[in-house]
């Protein structure tokens, strides 16, 4: 190919991205860097040592850390059953996954309150079975529900991918060679899937660790996350400059997920869809 | 045999696992398609079968609006996004490795950022350059978060292919055009189609960003849900929920049976013969001009007929309105008003200070309205415009005066009390007499059953009333006395929330919960329809509460300032006032509309409380930004605690 007239297919984009990633990006990094009167300083960065802050930032972790563990443990086992059987075509495996999400992410995280609360649905057909109530709403176990349902997609799709162009010829020499199911699985399934893995961890990381919403809806604002801090400054607090110093903070560890992503990813083989 | 069984075995196991994880998939969109079939209006009670939220879903302006809106962004900005990113992607493959990296590197921001900030970053470029927030600024900022979607689908997709075929192309002789449409094209397709699929999906799902990026009388599906899961979710959007899904779900169905695009080994020649014989993508691409025609055609048609007539641009609370009301003024003054809401006073604040849309006619609250006026964010308002004041009470214009010294600025709309919301029949099954005050939300026994106001200024209100300091207080000690009592109520609290607390009183969640007075009608009409076997009442605490007024004001920047004058005056009619009251059940503090109220509003002393019951009680004031900080960190700690 002409590398220098297809490079010149890649310039609109760079504009676009200079525009609309870079400028905002700036803007953020202005106001974190500033107080209300535009004068430097490093407060909002060093806001996030601040014990409300750390604890924030603290569970948030954990809880994000605890729902992608989840989804990857679901997730797995489900790519590798859905990698057997071939159901269907792969684009309709794609579409079950990706279906929930045309229903409104508002909407669904509201249904689980409704699944969820006291005198919600699952405790009522408990009731009826004299079993005894689940009370996780407004907990934090009901925010872990609540993200795993969410991202739960993100983490399946890239691992059912990567396993989807897996050779069956691979896995038969594997067997041939005298390995059983599970040395298959350590040594040859494993290994080839962790460009998708790591894909899906970020996936599902990033958003959980972000998040809002869902510690509103189903935490019953009593768990404050940093997603939370953040939008309360922005949207309550009025102290713009301060959420975004703790933005710029969360975007350290987008960083860290980032080079995690390049030194597995190399190949961009990691998609999503 | 044994290995059969095994076999079958492991088969009811993988397979019972897929179910129980599709069942997790759907469960809550089972819940949402069966309460859309629900006659009442509560989430968790059954009231027979109905069809009727799917009429008003569709005769309801606002949702086929905000779903063409939602439509159209989905469709142009997956359009652009694609044309965008595969070009893009096409380009960035033959990058050298460098440049390429920093390319992807920033490629991934947005996808990678939390939305929020993506969100909040793109309005703060947008204030900052002037661009007026509306359709044109979603649209933008859905297509950059959208393009590093369909980047990451093509990407892949043309690594598989060999640049030999598009060389051996060009040797027989084709244009590098026809050569990359002929033969690269039909390649990179399934990664280009499933790109603009995702994007398409993603631009759908999308809240936050479109939240913070959305401008005057411009909603999508989510804002608008995200305006009414204040005040309880309206059935029809469930329906329009179902109908969405099964519409999809069909559509899928079908689409299956059409021939599969594996992407596993590139079958340039299936590809093509099938892009020749015109399959869907011939099928898509008509229907995508279609649309897009058709979407100019609307907007632009929209355009014109707002520009002709006289224009008034209103910002009110959600649900602080008789629809009605707002046709009637356009059909007697010809005016049309393009009415916008907001959520929270600190939300709406940043916008008008912005002026990222210039309103005309803002409804804020006590303290806001004397920072917009200390800030210099409002306009004076020209009386003489106004004939129908002396309708107010005069009483609510001398309340006025402690955020409005001169009433110079304000006409008051609605106001109210704060106070508990209890449920007589919990109460009496965890053997609590009704409470009284404030006090009452410490007593122990209410493990779990408390629901708290999730605003800083109402939760230290009920702390500091409680201790007998001032609601305005900005001491140091009494700020902290009210925090460390916060604290010590959290333990029994089951939930912070803001409107929600309707509807969790309403399905019996909780047994008190802190709430606005302006909500006691509606809730205990609604239990009374529900045929709810507890009743609702309201106290206002004996320490003392909030006396809150929310007032129509003028911003600084208006530009149709006597018509939001002409409007306000409109709001002040008696008649008018009244079928606001009886819509919202907020109390009115006009005099005319009082006296036009049946006998039982006007003796409902939870609404229209004498003058003496609120003796102790006070009007929020602007404290500053320092003190507006103090309160917010204090806050802070209670939630993370």
């Amino acid at each position: 190919m002409n590398k220098k007239s297809t490079r010149i297919l890649a310039y609109p984009y760079l504009v676009w991205m200079a525009g609309f990633t870079v400028i905002p990006l700036l803007m953020i990094c202005y106001y974190g860097l500033t107080d209300r009167t535009g004068a430097f300083t490093l407060d909002n960065i060093l806001a996030v040592a601040s014990t409300e802050h750390m604890k924030a930032l603290w569970l948030s972790l954990s809880l994000s850390l605890i729902s992608t563990l989840i989804c990857l443990l679901i997730s797995y086992p489900l790519a590798l059953i859905l990698r057997q059987h071939h159901i269907g075509k792969s684009s309709f495996v794609v579409f079950i996954f990706i279906l929930p999400m045309w229903m409104n992410f508002l909407l669904r995280t509201m249904a689980w309150q409704t699944l969820l609360e006291k005198n919600g649905v699952i405790n009522s057909l408990l009731s009826v079975l004299r079993l005894p109530p689940l009370a996780i709403i407004n907990t934090p176990a009901a925010i872990i529900l609540g993200m795993v349902y969410n991202f739960l997609p993100f983490m399946v799709l890239p691992i059912y991918n990567v396993l989807a162009k897996i050779d069956d010829n691979v896995m038969n020499a594997a067997r041939d060679l005298g390995a059983d199911n599970v040395t298959t699985l350590t040594k040859i399934l494993l290994p080839l899937s962790i460009p998708g893995i790591i894909s899906g961890i970020t996936m599902v990381f990033v958003p959980a660790l972000t998040t809002f919403v869902i510690s509103n809806l189903l935490g019953g604002s009593k768990i404050l996350l940093i997603g939370n801090v953040i939008e309360q400054e922005f949207t309550r607090g009025s102290n713009w400059n301060l959420g975004a110093g703790l933005s710029m903070v969360l975007m350290v560890f987008i960083l860290i997920s980032m080079t995690l992503i390049a030194k597995y990813d190399k190949n961009g083989e990691g998609t999503a869809f | 045999m044994i290995q059969t069984s095994y076999a079958k075995l492991k088969r009811f196991f993988e397979n019972f696992y897929l179910i129980c994880v599709l069942i997790f998939l759907y469960a809550p969109i089972a819940v949402m398609m069966v309460l859309s079939f629900n006659s009442s209006k509560s989430r968790s009670q059954w009231g027979g079968f109905t069809l009727k939220w799917y009429r008003q879903m569709f005769d309801s302006a606002p949702i086929m609006e905000a779903l063409y809106n939602t439509l159209l962004i989905a469709f142009l900005s997956a359009l652009i996004a694609t044309v965008l990113g595969t070009a893009a992607a096409i380009g960035i493959n033959s990058m050298k490795k460098l440049p390429r990296t920093v390319f992807m590197g920033v490629n991934n921001i947005p996808m990678l950022n939390s939305d929020i900030v993506t969100g909040i970053s793109l309005m703060l470029m947008f204030i900052a350059f002037g661009i007026s927030l509306g359709f044109r600024t979603i649209l933008l900022a859905h297509i950059t978060f959208n393009v590093p979607y369909v980047m990451l689908s093509v990407l892949p997709k043309l690594r598989q292919t060999s640049k030999y075929t598009y060389e051996a192309a060009m040797d027989l002789g084709a244009g590098p055009v026809s050569a990359f449409f002929k033969v690269v094209f039909p390649d990179i397709l399934p990664g280009v189609l499933s790109g603009f699929l995702m994007a398409f999906t993603m631009s759908l799902d999308d809240f936050i960003i479109t939240h913070f990026t959305r401008g005057a009388g411009i909603n999508t599906l989510s804002t608008l849900i995200y305006s009414e899961v204040r005040r309880g979710i309206k059935p029809s959007m469930y329906a329009l929920s179902t109908l969405i899904f099964v519409t999809v779900l069909a559509l899928l169905l079908l689409t299956n049976f059409a021939p599969a695009e594996n992407g596993k080994e590139p079958d340039v020649s299936a590809a093509r013969a099938r892009f020749k014989k015109g399959g869907y993508e011939k099928w898509l691409l008509t229907a995508v001009s279609f649309c897009i025609v058709a979407g100019v055609c609307y907007t632009s048609w929209r355009h014109l007929a707002a520009a002709r007539s006289d224009e008034l641009y209103v910002y009110n609370w959600g649900e602080y309105i008789d629809e009605s009301v707002i046709e009637l003024f356009e059909e007697e003054t010809g005016i049309h008003v393009t009415y916008d809401l907001f959520e929270t006073n600190e939300e709406m604040y940043p916008v008008i200070e912005a002026g990222a849309v210039l309103y005309d006619a803002v409804c804020p609250s006590d303290y806001m309205i004397q920072k917009m006026a200390e800030n210099g964010l409002l306009s004076e308002i020209n009386f003489n415009n106004i004939p129908n004041l002396d309708q107010i009470d005069p009483v609510y214009l001398e309340r006025s005066q402690s955020f409005d010294p001169q009433n110079e600025y304000s006409v008051p709309y609605t106001w109210g009390t704060v106070g508990i919301l209890y449920n007589t029949k919990r109460l009496a099954e965890l053997g609590i007499p009704a409470p009284t005050g404030w006090k009452d939300l410490w007593d122990e026994r209410y493990q779990g059953e408390i629901l708290m106001q999730d605003s800083v200024r109402d939760a230290f209100m009920v702390a500091l009333k409680t201790l007998g300091f001032s609601m305005n207080s900005t001491s140091t000690e009494e700020l902290s006395a009210a925090r460390d009592l916060l604290l010590a109520q959290k333990p029994l609290v089951q939930a912070y929330v803001v409107d929600q607390v309707r509807d969790k009183m309403l399905s019996g969640e909780a047994a008190v919960g802190v709430i606005y007075s302006g909500e006691l009608l509606y809730l205990q009409e609604e239990a009374e329809s529900l045929g709810l076997d507890f009743t609702l009442e309201y106290v206002i605490p004996e320490e003392g509460t909030n006396i809150w007024i929310d007032s129509w004001v003028i911003p600084y920047n208006a530009r149709n300032k006597e018509n939001a004058e002409k409007w306000i005056n409109f709001l002040c009619r008696p008649d008018i006032a009244r079928m606001n009251f009886e819509y919202i059940t907020y109390a009115t503090p006009n005099q005319g509309a009082f006296e036009l109220l049946d006998e039982e509003y006007q003796n409902n002393h939870s609404v229209f409380p004498d003058v003496s019951e609120l003796a102790t009680s006070e009007v929020f004031q602007y404290l500053g930004t320092e003190a507006d900080d103090y309160y917010s960190a204090l806050w802070k700690e209670i939630k993370a605690h």
